[in-house]
């Protein structure tokens, strides 16, 4: 018998599907009625985008003091929530743009999905630097508006650098986005029966016929976009990071901050991506489509960026103890065994040593157990930002000022309000938009394959894998 | 399969995207001009318990502005005159004009007369009339031509881009101390008698914040 | 809108002033700084409309608030409007004056600061001196004489004792608080003359009555005791706290002590300061040596030492017999040498409140040194009375009780709070029918009292007195009454002449008297200066005779030590929020009291000792004195004796005010659940314990927050603060410098010496100083330092700085532009507490400016970082990346809070600097190095010399100027002999931080300590507390 035996790659669409049961498996969940458990999620996400609003209210009636910020610990619990959120928003863009670059059909999957929680999560994050500022009626300062002060922002600023930095991903990632809704909103105005639907539908999809010409502008628009994409990704992070790295407080004026913040991003964006499509892929039964060996994939990348993490964690503590600067090497030893140790250790746990079990194939393909993992990472990278952002300021250069910080319930209520705003935003996308990029999903099927298909007989043969005989080797 | 639109509708972004261009600058605009004090504040003037004219009295009756406005070599402030100044002459003058019985009632009672404040400079700015005369800053460059107001209203912005144009190129408008009263004083060679005078008077006006911030 | 800025503040003062006298003083002197205010006020109004609402803001800003500008009248001569005047006058303490100049905005004070020409002020203040202006405008002081409870006015008041004490054979008892006045003394005189059967005590709770009475066995004589530390090689402290603002003569002691520490070459000396002391003192805090001894312990200890030095020096043979646990000890042995071998040139000090017998023995040591007439000298005090004040108040008290007195009159003190708890002196009124009482609260007593009659602040009304080393002054008002008072003068006037007389007239009688021929010019010069003669008293040449060892005093038991504190003092101060949210100099502890216990009493009460950052709760002792009982929250303080307990007086008031009461209404500033005027002690203070006495002390359950600026107290062997003694100093000049520390130059250092630059090299653009103008810069001398914290009152009254209340300091939102920080070091039990006061450091290449997103905090031309309020958005990212965290956020509208709640906040507003910005919430401000003082000083040199660089010495920041220690140096770093350059061009001048390259214009002179090479050991290793 043969020494080897080929394993081909396995399909990226499992089950018996062709192109229509793949339209109608994703279309119908836009086009049946709304169904009830759709308003019994839509309730709750409500009532917490409610509540973030309350709490923005009485925040900027009553000013910063509600939150429980102090002398030495000027930025907290909004700040952490800021770059936690960015983290998040990471994984859309990559998975689409670098991966799209890349040729990783797997993404089409996921992109479509990855995308919307990314302009989400972003939205999220932006709420914060906005409202966190002391004086938001003026807050419009930090743009470079002609004014008759003859003002103008300070460029030295990272906070400035934020701004746009921010600003320009979410753009970006939205246009991206939009830009591959368009063949499937086509699909779905051209699917949809009611007159509403059809407007609707018909509105954003510009007019989309499907013409080779449209096509062929379709994928210049889309390859460009990725291009253009693809930078910001290791750039939001990189001048999050600097936020931090650029100023002077032992343990943030970092070197290392930029790839190990990036690092950190992606490996907090999968894990939500796959916190929020194993949820997704359940409810809406595209389990042939999510299937496990993306699951699987994902989870590779989580281990592998969380190792990265860990490395960094790793040289910070080397670096500060190898640089022989004492407020370096003091504020580490602090993180590690003062007062905020315990935020430490979470964050070792759950950023560090959980992804470690992903090792194990079986693990990587249990979904309840991926499931579990991706909210561990995602509170760990919580902790991350708040060890990075709470105790550096806490305990810095004069012992005389160090103060412990702890946040008050306006800090709680309005991150929580954060995930109202989020998921009412994502339950709106699974109801009226396509959760999978149709068209890119059809280009992957075999059928997609255009050397699949018989023209003689105008018949669609499964391509059988020609297996190579190997010639028997003499003893 | 029917056309959900018209065929007009191909317009339709091409519009939404110049209609969008031309909106945002209109509105950039809009507010630059409108909410600029130079539209909101010059042209500022209120109705005063008294309707004192420094047309009659400076033009007519060429009084000097330091007749009346005493402290404003030495002090911050240029000191609306007190009742006293006014009784000087009006205990002779027009002793029964009705236009003057508040200051009369002023005079006989000790109450203050409230009169209503037009150059009212921003929130937040110190400024020292002081610093600014003894140097050769006209009373003119920022009240305007006060001889010639019936009603004293406000002639200029006042706004911190106005402060700064001013004290960036101070040679464009100083003159002799001596001047700083003058009304309508005119040189043609200003340039060179400023950039002299900014040299003999060692003038060098703060740009920085605390200059007037603090 | 138009609401808040028409407002005109004058127009709301007339609602609340009834009195013509004070409708009349506003329309004449108030109109002008009515734009200043509205000016206020429109700013505030104006920023919360925008606050409210932000849609609002861009049209809001459009409409311009309509405003009124109120010229004078007539307008007085020596006013400009624009100009503040700076009038000479004094503050009464205890009786003694010191004398102030204040700075008035058009006819309104709004700071004190010390007289130059007064001796026992020499320039400079101390916190209660610059609290005292808040205590004149404080808006729940007494507004009127209440009779029974129900408001009345002066006038019924002098019709009422007009036939009142007609009858002369009234039984009047008076009792005073300690008053220097000469006028006063002669209305006490008069009224003694008057009525028959009167009597007079004076009493103060904590006044100096022992040390007189122990001059008095000592020397026969009722007379006072005044150092002169100048000439005191050797100064011992036991327990003399002499340079906290709770002595009546600190500021004088504080230049005379702090005088001879002053460093400047190798060549100079020092003096040594010995400290023997149960509690943590700022002298302790600031001696070469200190010593635990428990209070109860400090008769044997003063015992002991007299007999050590009776067999070195003649004098003291009474002790030789003497031996207790003192004697023998190396510290007394080395101490005694010390002494002895610089007779006539050391002083030995003792706390006031030591029996009258311990003062006799230190009375007997000192003359037995000979130190009187050198650094000690006896005064002839006219205004002493000739009895033993404390036992003759006792007495007093018992007899109104018996009813032997129909008339109660009190001056000024409050016994109902202060009195000795067993003489029940409430009760004991009753035996009165009628009670007078004046005072500046509407307090305890005057609730008790008849007739209570509010009492004219020493910047309303006339007044008269001597300083503690017998300087005399008058007390010139700068203000017309603001309210319907009297002053202590006209109060005891209306009685005893039973008639109406103008304080004034009174004053100026008096001193005419001293003069005979040409007062008129003298009575000018006098008003002028501020000080009459300096040497009032007559000195007193005696040596002591034979005096016989005090008794001992010993507990074995935890004893519980009662002192006066350092923020509100007997509780007259209670009311005073700067005050009450001023740090305590060595706990740093504000808006309460404590039980101050050391380590190892804590350890054996089981009570834990870990340090901790953040809010832990305090356990709650129960502190019993002979069946009375206190509960008072625990407080660990290293350095304390063990077995001994500090508490101090002057918290847990009720009924006096907003800031002062136990119990308050809700605000920001005042937050029932966290607000507490403290715990008040009084109760546990008897006749017989009116220092120490036996407590049991048990642990409650309960747990009680204290609002603490300082949570951790360990320098944790970094080198912010550095320190060597005299004789390293010597050898090794530049101990302090970077170098000499780390072994190491300074990073950068090396390349910036191959660019041949003198400064580190740096990524960001050097700050050049602009040509022409003055580069400020600031140099503080930790040598002279000893930590009162009277920079930082200053620094809130110059700069608007608000109260926030000890909620917001709890959560460690403290809005001090400068602080104090206190480290200890060495030896756990008994460790050395170093102060170091913390500006901001106007660093030239600032880390904050770079941040700033809009470029609200930048460098001025003259060499300053400034913040720009109105620029500022607040995302607090400057504080952040400040390594000196100088920078304070208003997390809330505190001036919103503090200037307008209560009945009548334009009161309150009266306080404030004109020249000042009313910050507004959600702003960053900081140390400013009082750029309004430093601008106004620049336009006048430009004006008057056409450079903008004032003369040396002309622009004080408001913490230089009222440093009694000159700690503080400021001026221009371009001038080559200012003194701020003199001083940072010494050796012992660092940098904090240094290797940041962040290049602060603010830098510290190292400490020196000059231990007695006896006694030194080498401890100092870090300790944390």
């Amino acid at each position: 018998m043969s020494k080897y035996e080929y394993i081909p790659e396995p399909a990226l669409v499992k089950g018996n599907h062709d192109f229509a049961s793949i339209t109608k498996l994703v279309t119908d969940v836009n086009l049946r009625p709304t169904p009830r458990n759709w308003y019994l999620a839509m309730l709750p996400a409500n009532a917490l985008l409610g509540l973030l609003l309350v709490s923005i209210g009485y925040l900027i009636w009553e000013g910063t003091g509600v939150w429980g910020l102090n002398n030495p610990v000027g930025w907290g619990w909004a700040i952490i929530n800021f770059v936690w959120w960015v983290g998040i928003g990471h994984a859309g863009t990559l998975i689409s743009a670098i991966l799209f670059l890349f040729r990783q059909d797997w993404r089409t999957a996921i992109n479509r999905f990855a995308e919307a929680m990314t302009i989400f999560a972003v939205m999220c994050a932006g709420v914060f630097p906005a409202i966190h500022v002391g004086r938001i009626w003026v807050i419009y300062w930090v743009f470079p508006v002609p004014n008759q002060m003859a003002m103008w922002p300070n460029f030295n600023s990272p906070l400035l650098w934020d701004v746009f930095a921010v600003s320009t991903y979410f753009t970006v990632s939205l246009l991206f986005w939009y830009v591959g809704l368009v063949p499937d909103l086509a699909t779905l105005r051209d699917k949809a029966t009611d007159k509403i639907r059809k407007v609707a539908y018909g509105l954003f999809a510009l007019g989309w016929t499907g013409s080779s010409r449209a096509w062929w502008n379709y994928e210049k628009a889309y390859m460009i976009l990725a291009g253009l994409a693809t930078p910001l990704v290791l750039s939001v992070h990189t001048i999050v990071s600097f936020d931090f790295a650029v100023s002077m407080i032992p343990g943030w004026h970092t070197t290392i901050f930029p790839p190990y913040f990036v690092a950190g991003a992606i490996f907090s964006g999968f894990a939500m991506v796959l916190t929020l499509m194993i949820v997704a892929r359940k409810i809406y039964g595209m389990k042939d489509i999510m299937t496990d060996d993306h699951m699987e994939k994902m989870n590779i990348i989580i281990m592998v960026t969380g190792s990265m993490v860990g490395f960094a964690y790793m040289m910070e503590f080397f670096i500060a103890w190898y640089s022989g600067v004492e407020y370096e090497k003091a504020i580490f030893m602090l993180r590690a065994t003062g007062p905020y140790a315990w935020a430490y250790w979470i964050m070792m746990f759950c950023n560090v040593i959980s992804p470690q079990v992903f090792w194990f194939k079986k693990l990587r393909r249990s979904v309840g157990f991926t499931f579990f993992i991706s909210i561990v990472v995602n509170i760990g990278m919580w902790f991350e930002r708040f060890v990075i952002t709470v105790t550096s300021l806490s305990t810095d250069y004069l012992p005389s000022s160090w103060d412990y910080y702890s946040p008050t319930a306006w800090d709680v209520l309005t991150y929580v309000g954060t995930f109202g705003l989020f998921f009412t935003m994502f339950l709106l996308f699974l109801r009226f938009l396509p959760m999978i990029a149709i068209a890119e999903v059809k280009l992957v099927m075999p059928q997609g394959d255009p050397h699949n298909y018989d023209d003689e007989t105008q018949e669609y043969h499964p391509h059988v894998e020609e297996v190579p005989q190997p010639k028997a080797v003499k003893a | 399969m029917a056309q959900i639109f018209p065929k007009w509708t191909n317009q339709v972004p091409r519009l939404i995207l110049v209609g969008l261009i031309v909106t945002v600058n209109v509105v950039i605009l809009g507010v630059w001009y409108f909410f600029s004090p130079e539209y909101t504040d010059v042209g500022y003037a209120p109705e005063q318990p008294v309707p004192y004219s420094h047309q009659i009295h400076v033009d007519k009756l060429g009084l000097d502005c330091q007749y009346c406005h005493t402290s404003v070599w030495d002090s911050k402030q240029a000191n609306i005159p007190p009742t006293q100044t006014c009784m000087n002459c009006h205990n002779q003058i027009k002793t029964d004009s009705e236009k003057l019985a508040p200051i009369r009632e002023s005079w006989e009672t000790g109450k203050a007369v409230e009169w209503v404040r037009v150059h009212n400079l921003a929130d937040y700015a110190y400024f020292n009339h002081a610093a600014h005369v003894n140097v050769g800053v006209g009373c003119e460059s920022c009240h305007g031509r006060i001889d010639k107001m019936e009603v004293v209203y406000q002639a200029e912005p006042l706004s911190m881009s106005w402060c700064l144009d001013c004290h960036r190129e101070p040679e464009k408008y100083l003159r002799p101390v001596e001047e700083v009263t003058t009304m309508g004083y005119e040189v043609e060679d200003q340039l060179t008698i400023g950039a002299e005078l900014v040299r003999k008077n060692n003038v060098s006006p703060p740009q920085y914040c605390q200059g007037c911030h603090y | 809108m138009s609401e808040l800025t028409q407002k005109t503040y004058w127009k709301s003062l007339n609602e609340l002033a009834q009195n013509k006298e004070y409708e009349k003083f506003v329309e004449r002197e108030f109109p002008e700084n009515a734009t200043e205010l509205s000016d206020g006020f429109s700013r505030k109004g104006f920023l919360r409309v925008m606050g409210a609402s932000i849609a609002l803001a861009g049209f809001a800003a459009c409409r311009r608030p309509v405003q009124k500008i109120l010229p004078y009248s007539k307008q007085p001569e020596d006013i400009v409007p624009g100009i503040p005047l700076f009038y000479a006058s004094a503050m009464p303490f205890q009786g003694n004056l010191t004398g102030l100049v204040v700075e008035n905005h058009e006819g309104r004070p709004t700071k004190v600061e010390g007289n130059d020409l007064h001796p026992a002020s020499g320039g400079n203040t101390n916190a209660y001196h610059q609290a005292s202006i808040l205590e004149m405008y404080d808006p729940d002081r007494s507004k009127y004489p209440v009779r029974n409870g129900a408001k009345s006015s002066t006038a019924d008041f002098h019709s009422f004792v007009a036939d009142y004490f007609a009858d002369t054979n009234k039984r009047v008892a008076f009792i005073s608080e300690a008053n220097s006045s000469p006028t006063y003394n002669g209305l006490k005189e008069e009224a003694l003359n008057r009525f028959d059967n009167a009597e007079w005590v004076t009493y103060e709770p904590f006044g100096e009555d022992n040390s007189i009475e122990g001059n008095n066995i000592a020397f026969g004589r009722r007379v006072r005791t005044h150092y002169n530390f100048t000439n005191a090689d050797i100064i011992v402290s036991l327990d003399d706290d002499f340079l906290a603002p709770t002595h009546p003569n600190n500021v004088e002691y504080a230049k005379q002590v702090t005088s001879r520490r002053k460093v400047t070459s190798q060549q100079d000396t020092m003096n040594r300061i010995y400290s023997v002391e149960n509690g943590f003192t700022i002298t302790g805090s600031y001696a070469d040596h200190r010593m635990r001894v428990k209070a109860s312990e400090m008769a044997d200890f003063a015992n002991a030492l007299a007999a050590t030095l009776s067999s070195r020096i003649s004098g003291l043979n009474s002790f030789s017999s003497v031996n207790n646990k003192f004697t023998g000890s190396e510290f007394i042995t080395v101490l005694a040498d010390d002494l002895a071998s610089n007779s006539g040139r050391s002083a030995v000090s003792l706390g006031f409140d030591y029996a009258p017998e311990v003062h006799a023995v230190v009375a007997a040591i000192n003359s037995a040194l000979d130190n009187y007439g050198t650094a000690i000298n006896l005064l002839q005090v006219p205004h002493f009375d000739n009895q033993n004040n404390k036992t003759a108040f006792a007495n007093l008290v018992s007899s109104i009780s018996d009813g032997n007195f129909d008339a109660v009159v009190m001056i000024g003190a409050n016994p109902a709070l202060t009195a000795p708890a067993d003489l029940n002196f409430t009760q004991a009124l009753s035996g009165a029918d009628e009670v007078f009482h004046l005072s500046t609260y509407n307090d305890e007593t005057a609730k008790t009292a008849s007739w209570h009659v509010a009492r004219s602040h020493y910047l309303e009304a006339w007044g008269d007195g001597y300083s503690f080393g017998g300087a005399r002054a008058v007390i010139q008002p700068q203000i017309q009454p603001l309210h319907d008072s009297l002053s202590e003068i006209e109060f005891l006037g209306a009685i005893t002449n039973a008639g109406k007389v103008s304080g004034y007239d009174m004053v100026r009688e008096t001193f005419s008297s001293f003069y005979s021929r040409n007062f008129e010019n003298r009575w000018l010069d006098i008003l002028h200066d501020g000080i009459d003669v300096t040497n009032g008293f007559s000195t007193v040449n005696r040596s002591a005779r034979n005096v016989s060892p005090a008794p001992s005093t010993a507990i074995n038991e935890i004893e519980v030590v009662i002192k006066p504190d350092n923020s509100v003092y007997d509780g007259r101060f209670a009311n005073l929020g700067w005050l009450q949210e001023l740090p305590d100099p060595i706990t740093k502890i504000t808006w309460d009291n404590v039980a101050l216990l050391s380590p190892a009493t804590a350890e054996s009460l089981g009570i834990g000792t870990e340090d901790y950052l953040g809010k832990a709760k305090q356990p709650v002792l129960n502190i019993a004195v002979n069946g009375t009982p206190i509960k008072l929250a625990a407080w660990v303080q290293p350095g304390h004796a063990d077995d001994s307990i500090t508490v101090h007086t002057g918290y847990g008031r009720e009924g006096i005010g907003r800031v002062a009461d136990v119990s308050s209404e809700s605000s920001q500033l005042f937050d029932p659940e966290t607000t507490s005027g403290g715990v008040n002690v009084y109760p546990i203070r008897t006749s017989s314990s009116m220092l120490f006495a036996q407590a049991g002390v048990s642990v409650t359950g309960e747990k009680y927050s204290i609002a603490c600026v300082q949570d951790h107290h360990s320098l944790e062997g970094r080198d912010m603060y550095r320190q060597a003694t005299l004789a390293k100093y010597k050898e090794k000049a530049d101990y302090a410098s970077f170098e000499s520390i780390h072994k190491y130059a300074v990073p950068g250092m090396k390349e910036a010496a191959e660019l041949g630059e003198d400064q580190p090299i740096s990524l960001f653009n050097e700050q050049t100083a602009v040509e022409g103008e003055p580069q400020w810069g600031m140099a503080i001398d930790l040598n002279a330092c000893f930590g009162c914290g009277v920079c930082i009152i200053a620094c809130q009254s110059e700069n608007n700085i608000p109260v926030i209340g000890k909620r917001e300091v709890e959560r460690g939102r403290e809005l001090h532009w400068i602080r104090n920080d206190r480290y200890y070091m060495g030896d756990k039990e008994n460790p050395q507490a170093v102060h170091q006061p913390v500006p901001c450091m106007h660093c030239e290449l600032a880390p904050c400016e770079q941040v700033c997103p809009v470029a609200a905090t930048t460098h001025s031309d003259d060499g300053m970082n400034q913040m720009t309020y109105n620029r500022c958005i607040g995302t607090r990212y400057c504080a952040n990346n400040c390594p000196f965290k100088v920078r304070r956020f208003n997390f809330f509208n505190y001036p919103k809070e503090y200037l307008t709640s209560g009945e009548d906040p334009d009161i309150i507003q009266m306080a404030m600097n004109p020249e000042v910005t009313v910050r507004f919430r959600g702003v960053m401000e900081k140390c400013t190095y009082c750029v309004q003082r430093v601008n106004r000083e620049k336009i006048s040199a430009k004006i008057e010399t056409g450079s903008p660089k004032p003369a040396d010495g002309t622009v004080q920041t408001a913490c230089q100027q009222a440093c009694p220690a000159d700690a503080i140096y400021f001026g221009d770093l371009t001038d080559e002999n200012s003194e701020v350059t003199k001083m940072k061009r010494n050796e012992r001048n660092y940098l904090m931080l240094e290797e940041l390259n962040v290049r602060p214009r603010t830098s510290y002179i190292a400490k020196l300590t000059n231990p007695n090479p006896a006694l030194v050991k080498e401890t100092n290793e870090e300790y944390a507390h």
